[in-house]
């Protein structure tokens, strides 16, 4: 348990020490993935006149700004990192190495958070002053499962892009699938468009797809829109298939990898 | 050490990888959408060794002759196409956490050094990775620190080191452990002379202190000769030769070369030839005392030398002669 426990520590200490020698990067990557906040503005002025289908502007608020910090939360860059370290045979040093790869680049992303919320602070804090009510308290048990929803919904963003990175044991242009699921994503998660606002048909068939589990679950959970047993539970199964998935391309992947060039 | 069992067995070695092939221009990059071609590539051809617990060997061929793919497959990284082979009593490819903390694998051109950080970060990770007890990782860091001069790098970003100051740290790095066998695929590459030295004296003494097995692959053949009493040469994914280097040029350039450090006409007539102010011959070796005796009968003050073929002579003779037709046809076929 020791081992485990240095293990954990010594790597959140070292990775964090990697994010403060990225700040300036960090900084660049946070302010650029402000979507939501273009986002907001637009749905505001769309629901100006009235509320749509019940979202008036402090729905609309509320559920950009949670969007905002699940979107940090669960931002992860493995895919960028492991697929360049396959095609260039820099996994080598990490095989080499008695622990899974994995582990490490969890550690980065979960690093990755104190820089976030710095960062995101004076963002949300600027949202409050500019619509006050924009503050809401939560359901006890809302507030307990949110942050067991954005930790499967981390899962899930990496384990997929991490799925999608190890595809570079088989093709070259894995980056190109990926793009594809994105494209979805931005449709099917929430990011956009909140699930509510969808086409009606296409907004009860996103709420069961990976997509809307790797943002706009946690999001509606928080504000709740979504039950909670359901969401978790859906959360959970996407979770437990990306895992299966993702251990079977990487031991097949394995067997393929060809540590070129190092 | 005699009875121990060997660190490394090799049999029946074999790595065949499958390479894409397009042809050139647009034309080419359309085609492959629909008929993908590939062919075999054999890196590695039925290679069989045993190097016993604590030797140093060196692994030698030209680019592309299968050295660094053996070396990846011994270190785990790649699984073999046929044969067996058993480091430590471990299959390597089963990449078992026991295994990877007994070994090491230093490859030049790549390294595990976190580019942004300082490198006892690095050192700091591999301790938590490796489970080093922290009053060893200490002494072990101190021994290293001090073997390899490392004092002032410790806190500085990898990124503002030169090339010679990373492949020290990169050592530090991979030794922090104490494996047992060192795998080195070219260690000294892109070095300066100064630097090479050194991390041939480390590598020496990292053997006799702690008694690691080492293979070790260069194109530096003063690593070669420094530091490995065996050699193994590889060419076209085969063995070619398994011995020490003597026996390598006894076999392959069984010549010597006399030089006198005078310009006569008596050496002229025993053969000789005039080169930049010297007087020199080749001679078979073991005519070679019969020629000093005779040069000697007349100047027995002369200064004389008498020198084997540079190693890189040798090496490079080996290759020229195992360039066999046959075995390349094999290869297209």
């Amino acid at each position: 348990m020791n081992r485990v426990l240095d293990r954990a520590f010594t790597f959140f200490r070292v990775a964090l020490a990697e994010m403060v020698a990225y700040r300036a990067e960090m900084l660049i990557w946070v302010l650029s993935a402000t979507m939501p906040l273009v986002m907001l503005a637009i749905w505001d002025a769309a629901v100006a006149d009235g509320p749509v289908r019940g979202w008036g502007q402090v729905e609309v608020t509320r559920y950009f700004a949670v969007n905002l910090v699940v979107r940090h939360l669960t931002a992860a860059w493995v895919i960028w990192e492991l697929n360049h370290l396959i095609r260039t045979g820099g996994l080598s040093t990490w095989l080499l190495r008695p622990i899974h790869p994995g582990w490490w680049s969890i550690t980065e992303t979960l690093a990755a958070w104190p820089m976030r919320l710095v960062i995101l602070a004076p963002l949300v804090l600027g949202l409050i002053l500019w619509r006050p009510e924009l503050i809401f308290w939560p359901e006890l048990a809302n507030l307990f499962a949110f942050p067991l929803s954005v930790l499967l919904a981390l899962w899930l963003m990496w384990s997929v892009q991490a799925s999608f990175a190890l595809l570079a044991f088989w093709i070259d242009q894995s980056m190109g699938f990926f793009s594809a699921w994105v494209a979805l994503w931005g449709l099917l998660s929430g990011y956009l468009i909140p699930n509510a606002l969808l086409p009606l048909s296409l907004g009860e068939a996103a709420r069961w797809s990976p997509f809307y589990a790797t943002l706009g679950a946690p999001v509606e959970l928080l504000l709740g829109e979504a039950p909670i047993a359901t969401t978790l539970l859906l959360q959970l199964a996407w979770s437990m298939l990306s895992f299966l998935l993702l251990g079977v391309l990487w031991r097949r992947g394995l067997r393929r990898y060809g540590a070129s060039g190092a | 050490m005699a009875g121990a069992p060997p660190a490394v067995v090799v049999e029946g070695l074999s790595k065949t990888y499958q390479v894409a092939e397009k042809a050139p221009g647009v034309w080419g990059s359309i085609r492959s959408f629909w008929s993908r071609k590939s062919r075999d590539v054999h890196a590695v051809r039925d290679v069989s060794f045993s190097i016993a617990a604590g030797e140093r060997v060196g692994f030698l061929g030209p680019n592309g002759a299968g050295k660094t793919t053996t070396l990846k497959m011994l270190a785990g990284l790649l699984h073999p196409s046929a044969g067996e082979l058993r480091v430590l009593g471990h299959r390597p490819y089963d990449r078992e956490a026991d295994y990877l903390s007994r070994i090491t694998l230093v490859m030049g051109q790549k390294q595990q050094l976190l580019w942004d950080l300082a490198p006892i970060e690095t050192f700091e990770l591999n301790r938590a990775i490796y489970a080093i007890d922290r009053g060893d990782y200490r002494r072990r860091l101190d021994e290293l620190v001090e073997m390899l001069k490392l004092g002032p790098l410790l806190d500085r970003p990898v990124r503002n080191l030169s090339l010679g100051e990373r492949m020290k740290c990169e050592l530090c790095a991979a030794l922090l452990h104490s494996p047992q066998v060192l795998f080195l695929d070219e260690p000294t590459i892109g070095l300066d002379v100064t630097m090479q030295e050194q991390v041939r004296r480390f590598i020496f003494e990292c053997n006799h202190r702690d008694g690691a097995t080492v293979l070790l692959t260069s194109h530096y053949m003063l690593d070669i000769a420094a530091l490995t009493p065996r050699l193994l040469i590889i060419d076209q994914g085969r063995i070619r030769h398994d011995g020490s280097l003597e026996s390598l040029t006894r076999e392959v350039a069984p010549e010597r070369r006399v030089s006198v450090a005078a310009v006569d006409p008596r050496l002229a007539e025993l053969g000789f030839q005039e080169h930049q102010g010297r007087m020199i011959r080749t001679v078979p070796a073991e005519d070679t005392n019969l020629l000093l005796s005779r040069v000697l009968a007349l100047n027995p003050l002369w200064e004389v030398g008498v020198e084997a073929p540079p190693v890189e002579e040798v090496i490079a003779r080996v290759f020229r002669s195992e360039a066999d037709p046959r075995v390349e046809a094999r290869d297209r076929g």
